[in-house]
């Protein structure tokens, strides 16, 4: 381990994106605030990416750790402690120019401050609270601030940097306690879903301080998978013992606007896309989450004891469970619908709502003329734009297919599904069979880029593939 | 005969224009009105038509804005209005068509969209917003020695009135200036004063060429965080591509001969 003391900006922050780019939830999102007039920044709900990194990553945030320096020793963690690599460390005055020059220019839209564990998760904790402290009491920023919290940490503390921040995440890191034991042994389920649930109850409390109402209806607990979940319950019951919460803030600010969100690492473990689901639904049943993100593993720790990556990693697995997050956020799926015990695992060639579609042919067609909302929604190639625009527009006329297509719904997929004023768009056969091969043969149920391996190339001539590696790129660059 | 209405490519001559054809009374099917388009003169005429140049009245303008805003709504305005900010060849007439509709079907006519012509509206309407929404993120600053923050875009609405207050709200106490290439408009923001948007067409090319010239250290902070900020297994060039089109980045610092 190489620890050097003075090190320049420029070589930190290569150390220290490097070390945090395995963060997923890059978003802006949640919270409009306009600017106040003094000091620099403003915010807006529906997010803005400012940049697209080579990977096709939405860049928003100034994404950096504190510091790559680790007591812990996660397998999967570049950083974990058994690791020999550089270490840097921030201190709070650089993290708070980097962010205030960073914004001056458009570049960022606000920061994004994680840490790896330094001394002891209360001190790492210090650390960023006094980051971020100066970021918004002497330098004015008004923008944008996701800062993690750290597990462990004492619950005042995390209570702190919640006044500071718009949004807070704590990391799942794996869907269920045995594989967080397996590989992240210094780390605890329990210890994870409690600054959750605190954050949680500050949010409805200040909420409540406020006046305003609470969006999130109950609803009654299902006996669902997660029912199972004996540290969620737990958690649950506990209430009564969490920390007693201030409602005066230390700074003229709400407590955690935008929300929380978590992260799951997707195929470091054996969990089954079910087991991953239900736990994502769980977590948005009971701890008001925002957004649960997905981590395709990478193992960039080439460790044998956990899966390789060679072949890279698992991105069809992880678009299709983001897929699903939607459909359970938005389009009123539940994880029950789409999985169960006997089909654990997505389909790889149909996307999940197509999957499930077909398994449903007697819902269908839904006439697009009479249909609710909740139940356009449920038709592959309509989502919540389209099902809307159908809403609205089929006030003031009959709605035929060239319309639908004018409204943006995908009818290549849809049109297998539905009926204009009672008539398919052609004769159709609503039969299983059939449906699948014409979805299947759509190009767009694998998403761009992430098709490695199944591309197919025209065959050539000149095509000297096994002769040399060198005029083999050379060939392919040409024929791009 | 065909009576075909020369406007001015703005919001006030559009409206001037669709002003003086209602008034004209020659009937909606017999009118045309055609925006000047944009740099290149006018060269597509057609035979068999009448052409009436149109002088840009305020005035009459106001009137159109007045009678939008109280007969169908403010929101059908803002929109009329970005559609007239579009680079869409034909938006004059198509606002006219739309106005014919909208006068006629009151605050609903948002709403009809699967009405041809309001489908056309909403989807230009659409995409000017997109680019304008785009461009909060894409715009680029950079600082000169006197501390004046500067920008250059070439967007291919003119989007420049609608991402200005943006950025006026977020740096109120910067100078700075976004200058839209294509148009030879500049905004410009003074701390303490609203944002004024002019036409500068001195504004030479070899004067722009000094401003990214200018290299600060932040410029290659940037540029580092960016190179870093990618995992490598993942690589993806189509869908960065897709998310970030080849025609914002000239003007975006991290596309600047990165190293």
């Amino acid at each position: 381990m190489v620890v050097q003391e003075s090190m320049s900006v420029q070589k930190k922050l290569e150390i220290l994106s490097d070390a945090a780019k395995y963060d997923v939830a890059c978003t802006s999102s949640g919270i409009n605030r306009k600017g106040n007039g003094k000091g620099m920044g403003n915010s807006i709900a529906a997010g803005i990416c400012h940049t697209f990194s080579a990977d096709g990553r939405c860049v928003s945030l100034l994404k950096v750790l504190y510091t790559n320096e680790c007591i812990f020793d996660c397998k999967y963690c570049i950083n974990r402690s058994s690791n020999d690599i550089v270490r840097a460390s921030f201190t709070p005055q650089e993290i708070a120019e980097l962010t205030m020059e960073f914004y001056r220019r458009n570049y960022i839209e606000g920061l994004f401050l994680s840490s790896g564990i330094i001394i002891s998760p209360n001190h790492t904790m210090e650390l960023l609270l006094e980051a971020l402290r100066l970021l918004r009491e002497v330098h004015h920023f008004n923008g944008y601030i996701h800062c993690k919290a750290i597990p462990g940490a004492d619950p005042v503390l995390i209570e702190l940097l919640g006044w500071y921040t718009d949004r807070m995440s704590v990391n799942l890191e794996l869907p269920t306690a045995e594989s967080l034991k397996d590989l992240a042994p210094h780390k605890n389920r329990k210890n994870i879903l409690k600054p959750i649930r605190q954050i949680q109850l500050g949010r409805r409390g200040h909420r409540e301080f406020l006046g305003l109402p609470d969006y999130k209806i109950q609803q009654p607990r299902l006996s669902g998978p997660e029912a199972g979940d004996s540290d969620i319950t737990e958690i649950i019951a506990s209430d009564g013992r969490m920390i007693p919460f201030r409602n005066r803030s230390p700074v003229k600010r709400n407590f955690v606007p935008a929300g929380q969100s978590t992260q799951m690492i997707i195929g470091a473990t054996k969990e089954s896309d079910y087991q991953i689901m239900s736990v994502a639904e769980a977590l948005y049943d009971n701890f008001d989450l925002k957004r649960v993100f997905y981590s395709a593993f990478t193992n960039v720790n080439r460790d044998e004891r956990l899966p390789s990556t060679e072949a890279g990693p698992p991105l069809l697995r992880e678009h299709r469970l983001y897929q699903a997050d939607w459909l359970i956020r938005f389009y009123g799926f539940k994880t029950m619908e789409l999985l169960d015990e006997q089909r654990p695992n997505f389909n790889v060639v149909l996307d999940p709502k197509c999957d499930w579609a077909l398994r449903h042919l007697e819902l269908f067609p839904v006439e697009v003329n009479r249909a609710d909302y909740y139940t356009l929604l449920r038709v592959p190639g309509i989502g919540t734009n389209s099902a809307g625009r159908i809403i609205m527009a089929r006030k003031s006329a009959v709605i035929d297919f060239n319309d639908l297509k004018r409204l943006g719904v995908v009818l290549k997929r849809a049109v297998y599904f539905i009926t204009c004023s009672g008539r398919t768009m052609y004769p159709i056969r609503l039969e299983e069979d059939f449906i699948t091969r014409q979805l299947v043969a759509l190009k767009d149920q694998v998403p761009q880029g992430i098709d490695r391996g199944v591309t197919y190339r025209q065959l050539s001539l000149f095509d000297d593939v096994n002769f040399q590696p060198d005029s083999r790129i050379k060939m392919q660059q040409a024929f791009v | 005969m065909k009576h075909i209405y020369l406007c001015d490519n703005s919001i006030d001559g559009i409206f001037t224009a669709i002003y003086q054809a209602w008034a004209s009374r020659y009937g909606h099917t017999n009118i045309k009105i055609e925006e000047k388009s944009e740099g290149s003169s006018y060269s597509n005429m057609e035979l068999f038509a009448e052409y009436i140049p149109v002088i840009t009245e305020p005035s009459l303008a106001k009137k159109v804005a007045k009678s939008i805003k109280e007969k169908i709504s403010a929101e059908t305005f803002e929109m009329v209005c970005r559609v007239a900010l579009s680079d869409f060849e034909g938006k004059a007439d198509l606002i006219y068509r739309f106005l014919i509709l909208g006068f006629a079907a009151g605050c609903g006519i948002t709403e009809q969209i699967s009405n041809v012509v309001v489908n056309r509206m909403f989807r230009i309407n659409k995409n000017v917003n997109n680019e304008a929404h785009h461009l909060l993120g894409f715009i680029r600053f950079s600082e000169q020695s006197n501390g004046l923050l500067i920008s250059v875009i070439h967007p291919r609405n003119n989007v420049l009135t609608i991402v200005t207050p943006h950025f006026a709200d977020r740096l109120p106490n910067e100078k700075f200036m976004i200058y839209d290439e294509n148009r030879k408009l500049a905004a410009f923001h003074i701390p303490g004063n609203s944002w004024v948007i002019a036409q500068v067409p001195e504004l030479e090319r070899k004067t722009l060429e000094e401003f990214p010239a200018y290299e600060d250290e932040y410029r290659a902070l940037w540029q580092t965080f960016f190179e870093h900020i990618a995992i490598k297994e993942r690589i993806n060039p189509r869908l960065q591509r897709g998310n970030l089109p080849l025609r914002f980045r000239g003007d975006m610092t991290e596309f600047h001969n990165v190293r």
